[in-house]
């Protein structure tokens, strides 16, 4: 039985699978992965590709639903839930951090960072303060009212990461990154994640085979072939 | 509704990010519009010119006889004098758009046209020279000589067909034969004054013109008529002055038609003519929704990671549905701008003097009983670039519901897979 407290956990699976139908046979994409996430944690899910990170990151964030099986986070329980209410759970509890930056293209770096806030109902005096508050801490000043496609990748990831902190979710979710940027690019944008879940608390779970990724984080989980096949802490 | 905004802003960038695409579908739409407005003016002005010589080559727009005369064509089947003279006051009394442009009493029979060479069936309407000179169209269309005239007693006014089958020419006399109101047959003598051509072979070979005056005495029906007609400022007010008259005089025994009915051949080619516009219209709007459908569902193939980030960051499928539904209604009403603006353009600046098909058609082209002219002046009006308007935006509005729909049942998961 574990003893923290359910507030003290920021992601929780329960017998999780996730099953493709398929010819000539069903893609078992997840299997049976049971997993607490504590708030506040640095950690990584890596392994080969095809091993289910993405879909197990993509249920978690309420994204894709599962096969079979019951997802926490926090205290909800999300498999229960809407599509309505996940885009509520998304909105208000996760930040989702993708490899291809998926930045909106018809949105300015400021107006795409300041979304979530937006759409929270955030006053705009409000949300640009906090993003503006956000992009000088990251190193981001002064690129506001930049278009995603004038930005150069490190920067259009480093918007990405103020989007989906910026509302203070209970985690974000880190889908592979750094895998398209290059080495100090990299080192930058972790930097910046390890010190936002420092000082802010935020917990971040990331998807990578990146071994710097890995190397930084405080609980490594590898995953292969859909299931949990290490979890490592310190 | 705290996120229409936002929504609004994405779909106004998502709408202006293509531009070309968007331009391009706008301008496929607006002409489309602008053709619709074009096209509705033309067949709205054709159908209202056919109309017009319809009427004026019959009794008017709205036409007074007895019930059974049009079967019979016969005097017994009359209005007698004081139903003629109620039948003129209630076209009197009509006002504002309705009242009545021109008013005529006329007594027509069915007889035989003889001269010295040759005798000829004829119909033979008895007319006031004064107001039926600017009614009917047999009366401008005069050839030679001229139109009869108030003081003319014995003038006969004949088609062109009449008087080279009976060979006659101006001042030439011939002898008009017709059952009286008492059963009997009755001549009257009369001399050509002038001579008229309408293009339409039933009319020039078979119509004779005389004063009424002169038709009441001969054929003893006192002030009798068989038919009172009015023509009106347009066809489209007709229902409306016909109820009008029809409950002014509320007699039994008289039958008051509006154009549809007492000119059935009229109607049913206008309607045959209203089917091949309904097609035409209809590949139109096929045309503007497979624009829309197609600019639309490929902005949504096409943005698939989008609409799912949007997802991810908090929207419901509803709302992103939403965002692509205002941008298809916005295309729309964009192309609904430009293609006002285009079509007022085409149709008043252009073409507001009409446009000239006689290239197109033989020398004298008949339809439904009537001459056609083949200049064909756009009736443009208000209400009508309104219902153009609006059947294009609710064309392109519909077929922005499919790409809506769509939107909402994206695999998010799916489509945020990193390739």
């Amino acid at each position: 039985m574990s003893t923290e407290t359910l507030t003290d956990i920021a992601v929780r699976t329960e017998d999780v699978w996730k099953i493709y139908a398929q010819e000539p046979e069903d893609v078992e994409a997840v299997r049976g992965v049971s997993l607490e996430v504590r708030a506040g944690e640095f950690m990584t899910m890596a392994g080969p590709s095809g091993s289910g990170k993405t879909t197990l990151l993509n249920m978690l964030g309420g994204l894709t639903r599962p096969t079979r099986g019951r997802i926490w986070v926090g205290d909800l329980e999300i498999t229960t839930l809407s599509s309505k209410e996940l885009a509520r759970l998304r909105l208000e509890s996760i930040g989702f951090v993708f490899q291809a930056f998926n930045l909106l293209p018809v949105l300015s770096a400021l107006e795409n960072a300041e979304f979530s806030l937006l759409l929270r109902g955030v006053p705009a005096e409000e949300r640009h303060r906090r993003v503006r508050a956000l992009f000088a801490e990251i190193g981001l000043e002064g690129l506001e009212d930049r278009k995603p496609g004038k930005l150069s990748g490190g920067q259009q990831q480093r918007v990405a990461v103020a989007r989906a902190v910026v509302g203070e979710p209970t985690l974000v979710l880190a889908d592979e990154p750094t895998a398209n940027l290059d080495s100090h690019t990299s080192d930058a944008l972790l930097d910046i994640m390890e010190r936002l879940n420092r000082e802010h608390g935020t917990t971040f779970l990331f998807s990578t085979h990146d071994p710097r990724v890995v190397e930084r984080a405080r609980r490594r989980v590898s995953l292969v072939d859909g299931q949990i096949a290490s979890d490592e802490r310190g | 509704m705290r996120r229409t905004p936002i929504l609004l802003r994405l779909a106004t960038r998502g709408v202006l990010r293509e531009a070309r695409r968007s331009l391009l579908t706008a301008s496929a739409m607006a002409l489309g519009l602008a053709l619709l407005m074009f096209t509705r003016s033309l067949a709205d002005g054709g159908h209202e010119d056919w109309i017009n010589a319809g009427v004026r080559m019959g009794s008017g727009h709205v036409v007074f006889q007895r019930p059974g005369f049009r079967e019979s064509r016969s005097l017994d089947d009359r209005l007698s004098g004081h139903q003629t003279r109620a039948a003129v006051a209630a076209l009197a009394r009509l006002e504002g758009p309705l009242a009545p442009l021109y008013t005529t009493v006329r007594l027509t029979t069915n007889g035989l046209a003889s001269s010295a060479s040759s005798a000829l069936p004829v119909v033979i309407e008895g007319v006031d020279p004064e107001t039926e000179v600017a009614f009917s169209q047999a009366a401008q269309r005069l050839t030679e000589g001229r139109y009869l005239e108030p003081g003319d007693r014995l003038g006969a006014y004949v088609g062109q067909g009449v008087a080279e089958r009976l060979g006659l020419s101006l001042g030439s006399r011939f002898v008009l034969t017709a059952q009286s109101a008492e059963g009997d047959i009755q001549g009257q003598l009369v001399r050509v004054v002038g001579v008229f051509r309408t293009g339409l072979p039933e009319v020039d070979e078979g119509l004779v013109h005389i004063p009424i005056s002169t038709a009441r005495s001969w054929l003893g029906v006192g002030d009798a008529a068989t038919t009172v007609g009015a023509i009106l400022r347009t066809s489209r007010v007709v229902p409306d002055a016909v109820q009008a008259v029809r409950s002014d005089v509320a007699e039994d025994d008289i039958r008051v038609l509006g154009w549809r009915e007492a000119y059935p051949q009229l109607d049913a080619a206008l309607r045959i003519d209203d089917y091949g516009d309904y097609v035409f219209l209809g590949i139109l709007f096929a045309i503007v929704a497979l624009a829309v459908l197609n600019t639309v569902l490929m902005a949504v193939l096409h943005r698939k990671r989008e609409f799912a980030v949007l997802q991810a960051l908090g929207l419901t499928p509803a709302e992103t549905g939403l965002v692509v539904f205002t941008e298809g209604v916005l295309l729309t009403a964009l192309a609904g701008v430009v293609g006002m603006v285009a079509g007022v353009v085409l149709t008043w600046v252009f073409f507001r003097n009409g446009l000239d098909f006689s290239a197109f058609m033989s020398e004298e082209m008949t339809f439904g009983g009537i001459v056609i002219d083949p200049v064909i002046v756009p009736d443009f009006r208000f209400v009508q670039v309104l219902q153009s308007l609006f059947s294009i935006v609710v064309v392109g509005t519909v077929a922005s519901i499919y790409p809506a729909y769509h939107a909402t049942r994206i695999d998010v998961g799916e489509a945020l897979k990193f390739e």
